[in-house]
């Protein structure tokens, strides 16, 4: 069984869109597929497929929140020098109060305080689950509690789940979508995957931050493509964009989607582009894509 | 929580944020730092979207030295450490491995640097060390003063990252005499993007009018509830073809969100952002521009009658 993960440097440039236009095309051509959705901060992949039947939900608690005893607490604000997350406050009572959305849990308040006065309690980290897509394959998510730092905790516990679940249906592929960035979920999304997609956009900022996304893909040592959403701007940017991706990167081009409204009027149906319209712009360079990384991935 | 958030520094902070990426946050913030520094106002633009920061990049500025961000890891003296293994037992992260009577192992990726460990060790054997999260780089563009923080590929730490981009940005906007400083955030919700929030005075959450925008403009709206922050809406790509714009309008409405700006789609817009300059600069009788031109104006005035 393969994982794919599909990721992006820069927000917004398609991730989402190419993630679930992907598994459509497995499904609908004998693949079979299963899907993860690996940005748990904000999860858009059932959106774009429509939805989808829960089969299972449950609450997961993995982070540690500090709690002060104010009846303890004497107002010393030894808590409140060392806490490495500004999360340790002083408000006007003279006791400590922790911002719970701030606090990471470490405990070294506790480790202080020279009356006992604070308790490093388990706390939820967010939800996991897995839904049946009316495409007949199913999708794992989690949900990342408001403000909540352990993403790359939930984003292992989705990776695992997809990994049973797909085994258990006899899946060949998993198509994980990551969210943005390169930080502790796009890593826990990466870490011992066997392809990434990199979705990018032709604009400098989007360059910018694929080139940083390369480096953690070429860390961790994951064969990747680049593909190239929106383009059709500006001709003379994305020739030297792709030259630059398979010189510089050394990643190899998957393909180009150039900019369609199709796509809009797709998300706003919530279906996968390639579903609402295969004949699209957009649907053409998608199925050549998904075709070229059958052919070569799995 | 509203009673919890203080404030740090007198300069009014305006965050941009929004939940879903590619909505035009840095956009937004670049051509608001640029419009407000042409009238006349002393501005700060703080780029704390440090997993992919571009208010750089949309400025057609090249970030050159940077100051380095360093947390603390554990560095363990071979010749004091007796293997007790406290500091194993307390790591929250797991960052500390090791066999009975033998020096523990670091594995530095996972060390939060919350020197726990440091502080049970009975014997003096952990001594500051360092390692290297990212980098904070400064220049002036037309200006305005830009402050950019970037992490380091490979460090998973965005938010530690983040705080100490938010907490560079308010020493120097202590006694420097700004008077507005706009801080560009990363997608989503988490706490990369609470941190610049916890010290703004107000969020602009730019958004765009489709189910995925508006499902994370929800998200984002709710973690300014929860933060106790006000939040004005930007409805960004408004006329896009096939668009939802009016289901936006109405949740913003349900929940009593002020629209402050409608932003038309542009190429005009497409094109400044790939050359560098602001629109409101480039083209500010472009329709984009003239929505940007007519945000501007707005907070200026709101500004300079205290409301902000």
């Amino acid at each position: 069984m393969k994982e794919i993960v599909v990721a992006s440097g820069k927000g917004g440039v398609g991730k989402t869109t190419v993630a679930a236009s992907l598994a459509v095309f497995f499904a609908k051509n004998g693949v079979k597929v299963f899907t993860a959705d690996a940005d748990v901060d904000a999860p858009d992949l059932l959106l774009a497929l429509g939805g989808g039947k829960k089969l299972f939900s449950m609450e997961i608690k993995a982070s540690r929140k500090a709690e002060v005893d104010e009846d303890k607490c004497m107002g010393c604000g030894k808590c409140i020098e060392v806490c490495p997350f500004g999360a340790v406050i002083g408000p006007n009572d003279g006791k400590a109060t922790v911002v719970s959305l701030m606090c990471e849990g470490c405990g070294v308040c506790k480790l202080v305080c020279p009356v006992g006065a604070i308790e490093v309690r388990e706390a939820p980290t967010g939800t996991l689950g897995v839904e049946e897509t009316k495409y007949g394959f199913g999708c794992a998510t989690g949900k990342l509690r408001l403000g909540e730092h352990n993403s790359g905790h939930l984003v292992a516990s989705v990776r695992n789940i997809s990994r049973r679940k797909a085994q258990d249906a006899g899946s060949e592929v998993i198509i994980v979508d990551a969210a943005p960035g390169i930080g502790c979920p796009v890593i826990a999304s990466i870490t011992g995957a066997d392809y990434v997609i990199a979705v990018t956009e032709p604009t400098p900022a989007a360059k910018r931050n694929l080139e940083r996304l390369s480096k953690i893909i070429k860390h961790f040592g994951v064969p990747a493509g680049v593909v190239i959403n929106m383009s059709g701007y500006s001709k003379d940017f994305e020739i030297a964009l792709k030259d630059w991706v398979v010189r510089e990167l050394g990643f190899q081009l998957l393909g180009e989607i150039p900019v369609d409204y199709e796509v809009v009027k797709a998300l706003v149906q919530m279906k996968p582009i390639i579903e609402f319209n295969p004949d699209a712009k957009a649907s053409k360079a998608l199925i050549e894509i998904a075709e070229r990384v059958r052919g070569e991935i799995l | 929580m509203k009673n919890l958030r203080k404030k740090i520094v007198s300069t009014p902070i305006v965050a941009v944020t929004g939940g879903k990426g590619g909505t035009g946050k840095s956009t937004v913030a670049v051509n608001l730092a640029a419009g407000l520094s042409a009238e006349d106002l002393k501005v700060m633009l703080v780029d704390t979207d440090v997993d992919g920061p571009s208010c750089a990049t949309l400025l057609g500025v090249q970030l050159e030295g940077g100051e380095e961000v360093r947390t603390f890891v554990p560095d363990i003296e071979a010749s004091k450490c007796v293997g007790c293994r406290r500091c194993i037992e307390v790591c929250p992260e797991h960052a500390l491995i090791g066999l009975q009577e033998k020096i523990p192992k670091l594995y530095e990726e996972l060390c939060s640097g919350c020197k726990a460990c440091q502080m049970v060790c009975e014997y003096e054997a952990i001594k500051d060390g360092w390692k290297k999260i990212g980098t904070i780089y400064s220049s002036v563009v037309d200006e305005v003063k830009l402050v950019v923080g970037e992490l380091r590929p490979t460090e998973p730490r965005s938010p530690v990252m983040a705080r100490a981009t938010v907490m560079k940005a308010i020493e120097e906007l202590k006694g420097d005499g700004y008077d507005v400083a706009i801080f560009d955030t990363a997608p989503g919700v988490h706490n990369a993007v609470a941190q610049p929030l916890w010290v703004a005075d107000l969020a602009l959450a730019v958004t765009e009018p489709t189910p995925l925008g508006t499902h994370d403009l929800k998200l984002i709206l709710d973690l300014a509830r929860e933060l106790g922050l006000p939040v004005e809406v930007i409805l960004n790509k408004a006329d896009v073809p096939g668009g939802l714009k009016d289901e936006l309008l109405n949740t913003c409405h349900e929940r009593g969100i002020k629209l402050t700006a409608e932003i038309p789609l542009d190429e005009e817009l497409l094109r400044s952002y790939i050359a560098g300059e602001p629109l409101v600069k480039k083209a500010p009788n472009s329709p984009a521009g003239k929505a940007l031109m007519s945000l501007v104006s707005t907070i200026r005035d709101r500004l300079k009658g205290g409301e902000i």
